[in-house]
């Protein structure tokens, strides 16, 4: 009886009193606690608690700029979360006790209830007196003598998917039904376990980035590809794949009121050898997969090429990529400019040029016009705003070639710089815009824990419905002699869904009745 | 036709919808009082003409948008209602031949349409691409299914609440000299046959206003132990679209982690309905926690709370 087994309340007035509690004794009550029905339940609504606090505190890595503009307003309460580890409520010591007194709970409760499982199946059911002091009982008259009587009872309750054990020499039956409540039980509770294994093993051997990259070039999965962090698994050994892809064009495509409709990223796969692989479509909710690792949609940007002559000699010539400003409330990201910088070391003294893009430059000219913002959705006649500095770039301190640190610099030169043009911005240096190009960003990532995982899915959602939906059911019967025939004695009881069970009962009685009519005769 | 003709015919039935509730909640509390069986029998007609005139409301909406109805608030509220009503009709006046609490479910429904109208209505539209897909349909059917069939499994927890308390003072006070209502007692289990809640004697007796507490407690485990299969299992579908859209099956966004907080505080319930003295009330309120925490997953965490799915907007 699993309740026997597990639901067990805590003995807690067993005569002990703690102080002479030996080791070992404490050992067993806590083994004996943990495992108790109660301390699941507890268990379990604390988990949603703390998920909660993970819901309302802004969380490292989904809301970064949240929890940096609490620890600049309310330093001694960002302190206080920090320490407390809200702030990352998934990965704090507190959560990880929580979800592991679970699991040791949930082992504790589920190796006795296995082992009775076990023995449940093997034993086959045992037959009972006092059949009319049960909750269901009824009694059958049949024409058959009793031996056959019960022979039909048999072959109904066989039929009907009862295990049935007799008639051993006397005319009487046990007979249960059910065992998949409590199979399905304990086959949803273990995934539990298979579930976390898939999660560690995929977290622990997996990583996932961003990857940039302009039309035209070719990305490597190695650690220093990245944009950005990358994050990547405790139990990463072989490091990363090497991995390329090759992005032919990505192209973005709005409806006219400025909805987002598709985005595509047309690229080459190509695996470590640099063979090409396939080629390959990547949208949004469509990623392409090459030896294990994925290639998500996840956003895009625009990069001009951009050349810089230094009195007729190239020295800086290729896509530059431009970033967007965080983007402020009520606005949308389409109307706002996208910023880059050129950095050019090799000069004394060195100079930064800070461009400001307009994909489309009717943006430019109605916001300069009428103060109206209006959103980019394709690219017309783009143009850049930029400002020339001259100075020292620290190169030592500010190594994001993104970020100009315009401090110790100053500018010489600003003006505008449409595509196809170039402009002559003093100190010798020519700078030229012929050409406009896309990236695209891409998240990619490997998990090869995925498969344990959705198994562990799987079998918990297969687990659950019969765990749910079907019940535990015994029966026996016996047959006495009455005259020519005999009479059935059926009793029996569910231990759930008893309503179900009363109609049950009453068929299987009028089904086992009727077995006898059919063979009336000798 | 036009889209704008589909939308017109949806924004209509809506209409018809909502007063249909609203006139079939009004009957259904007089039923509840008065035990006319007329009354009833209308308040079930106007039901059923409700459902249908949503079910068009909703189909229609799904032309005019190009698309299965269910990529907003407003149209994950059109939805749910519509099963809420539907079950209800189906499972507890159907199945379980409970007539008496059709004005609670209903008055939900109305307000929950209400809501839907004034404060979550934007107009039929495309979606954006990252809700384009095959899993989150199936994803949001199946949360909206599960939701549907929680929200009536807790107005049933809540009546129980109230039965289950007086059926507690009225044990504690010298049984009436005349009349009254049937004692089923706790060793009586109920078995939901035709009638099992209507009270012999006194039709206008207080006692009888509500099925005994203990057909509401099973009414209400029912509709919680069908839903949180469905529940579940659209929390892997959410993981599996989660992870072709986005690269990771989990990652603690506010509408996921609320997801999850129901899913526990659900299966919180379901043990506790498995607990030695934490049976009866006390799983009960574990259900209303659950509850409350099944409206914060459905409203509050796309309203207030931001995050990926977020950009669902209303
Ligand atoms: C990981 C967290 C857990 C979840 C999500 C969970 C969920 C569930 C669900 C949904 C049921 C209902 C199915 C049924 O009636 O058989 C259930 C039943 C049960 N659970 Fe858990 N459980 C968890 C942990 C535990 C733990 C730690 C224990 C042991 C202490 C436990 C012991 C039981 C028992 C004995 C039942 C059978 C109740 C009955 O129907 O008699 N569970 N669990």
């Amino acid at each position: 009886r699993r309740r026997a087994v597990c639901g067990r309340p805590l003995e807690s007035g067993s005569g002990m009193s703690a102080p002479s509690m030996t080791l070992r004794q404490s050992v067993a009550l806590v083994w004996r606690s943990l495992r108790s029905m109660r301390t699941a339940l507890v268990l379990l609504l604390l988990l949603a608690l703390a998920a909660v606090a993970g819901s309302l505190v802004p969380q490292i890595g989904l809301s970064d700029a949240r929890i940096v503009s609490i620890f600049r307003d309310h330093p001694l309460r960002a302190r206080i979360y920090d320490q407390l580890g809200l702030f990352d409520v998934y990965g704090s010591w507190w959560f990880t006790v929580i979800y592991s007194l679970l699991l040791v709970s949930l082992g504790a409760c589920l190796l006795p209830r296995t082992r009775a499982m076990v023995r449940n199946i093997r034993t086959r059911p045992v037959p009972a007196r006092d059949l009319d002091a049960m909750r269901h009982y009824a009694e059958v008259a049949v024409p058959t003598e009793p031996d056959r009587a019960i022979r039909g009872a048999r072959s109904v309750l066989r039929r009907r998917f009862f295990r049935v054990r007799g008639p051993n020499g006397q005319p009487s039956l046990a007979a249960d039904k059910g065992l998949a409540r409590e199979a399905g039980s304990l086959l949803f509770h273990w995934s539990f376990f298979l579930l976390l294994v898939g999660i560690v093993f995929g977290k622990g051997t997996g990583f996932s980035g961003k990857a940039v990259i302009v039309e035209g070039q070719t990305w490597t999965e190695a650690h220093a590809s990245y944009d950005g962090s990358v994050r990547e698994g405790r139990f990463l050994d072989d490091h990363h794949t090497g991995v390329q892809i090759h992005v032919d064009d990505f192209t973005a495509t709005y409806r006219s009121n400025g909805q987002p409709e598709d985005f595509v990223t047309h690229a080459e796969l190509l695996d470590a050898a640099g063979r090409p692989v396939r080629t390959v479509d990547i949208r949004v909710n469509h990623p392409a997969e090459i030896d294990g690792v994925k290639f998500y949609q996840f956003g895009y940007g625009w990069a001009p090429v951009i050349r810089v002559e230094h009195d007729g000699v190239p020295i800086f010539d290729g896509p530059v990529v431009c970033r967007q400003d965080p983007v402020p409330k009520g606005v949308s990201a389409l109307q706002l400019p996208w910023n880059c910088v050129v950095k050019l070391s090799s000069l004394r003294p060195q100079v930064g040029i800070a461009f400001r893009l307009w994909p489309d430059s009717r943006a430019l000219y109605t916001l300069l016009d009428t103060g109206q913002s209006m959103p980019m959705l394709t690219e017309f006649a783009p143009v850049m705003t930029y400002t020339a500095y001259e100075g020292d770039l620290r190169a030592d301190q500010i190594t994001s070639v993104a970020v100009l640190d315009t401090a110790s610099m100053r500018s010489f030169d600003d003006g505008a710089l449409g595509a196809g043009e170039s402009v002559d911005i003093g100190h010798g240096l020519t700078v030229s815009f012929p050409d406009l190009r896309q990236y695209t960003v891409l998240q990619v990532s490997r998990d090869r824990g995925l498969w344990i995982v959705f198994l562990a899915a799987i079998l918990l959602l297969l687990g659950l419905l019969p765990a749910l939906y079907t019940s535990r059911r015994k029966l026996w019967v016996t047959a006495e002699p009455d005259g020519t025939g005999s009479v059935l004695k059926v009793g029996g009881f569910a231990l759930q869904r008893r309503s179900q069970f009363e109609e049950e009962f009453a068929r299987l009685v009028r089904e086992i009745g009727r077995t006898g009519e059919a063979k009336v005769g000798p | 036709m036009s889209s704008e003709t589909w939308a017109r015919i949806s924004t209509d039935t809506f209409n018809v919808t909502f007063f249909a509730y609203l006139a079939a909640m009004v009957g259904d509390f007089h039923y509840l009082a008065f035990r006319r069986k007329p009354v009833w029998r209308a308040a079930l007609f106007l039901t059923t003409i409700g459902l249908g005139s949503q079910g068009i409301s909703l189909v229609t909406r799904g032309l005019a948008a190009g698309r299965i109805p269910i990529g907003n608030m407003y149209e994950f509220s059109l939805l749910l209602t519509f099963l809420i009503v539907l079950a209800y009709l189906g499972l507890v006046e159907g199945v379980s031949k409970v007539r008496t609490l059709g004005g609670f479910v209903l008055a939900f429904v109305v307000v929950t349409l209400a809501i839907a109208v004034l404060f979550l209505y934007v107009g039929p539209a495309p979606l954006i691409p990252a809700l384009n897909s095959y899993w989150r349909q199936i994803h949001v059917t199946s949360m909206i299914l599960s939701s549907s069939l929680l929200a009536l499994g807790c107005i049933i927890t809540i009546l129980y609440l109230v039965k289950d308390r007086r059926e507690r003072r009225d044990a504690s006070m010298p049984p009436p000299i005349m009349g009254g209502a049937i004692d089923l007692g706790s060793e009586t289990p109920p078995h939901f046959e035709a009638g099992a809640d209507e009270p012999v004697g006194a039709a206008t007796s207080r006692k009888g206003w509500l099925p005994a507490a203990a057909v509401l407690d099973r009414l209400a485990y029912r509709m919680i132990a069908f839903a949180f299969p469905i529940w579940t299992f659209g929390i892997i579908t959410g993981a599996i679209w989660a992870e072709s859209a986005w690269g990771r099956y989990w990652g603690w966004d506010p509408k996921e982690t609320w997801s999850f907080i129901t899913w526990t505080i659900f299966a919180g319930y379901l043990h506790a309905r498995a607990t030695s003295g934490w049976k009866g009330r006390r799983a009960a309120v574990i259900a209303l926690v659950g509850f409350v925490s099944l409206l914060i997953t459905y409203y509050a965490v796309n309203l207030w709370i931001v995050g990926l799915h977020s950009y669902a907007g209303v």
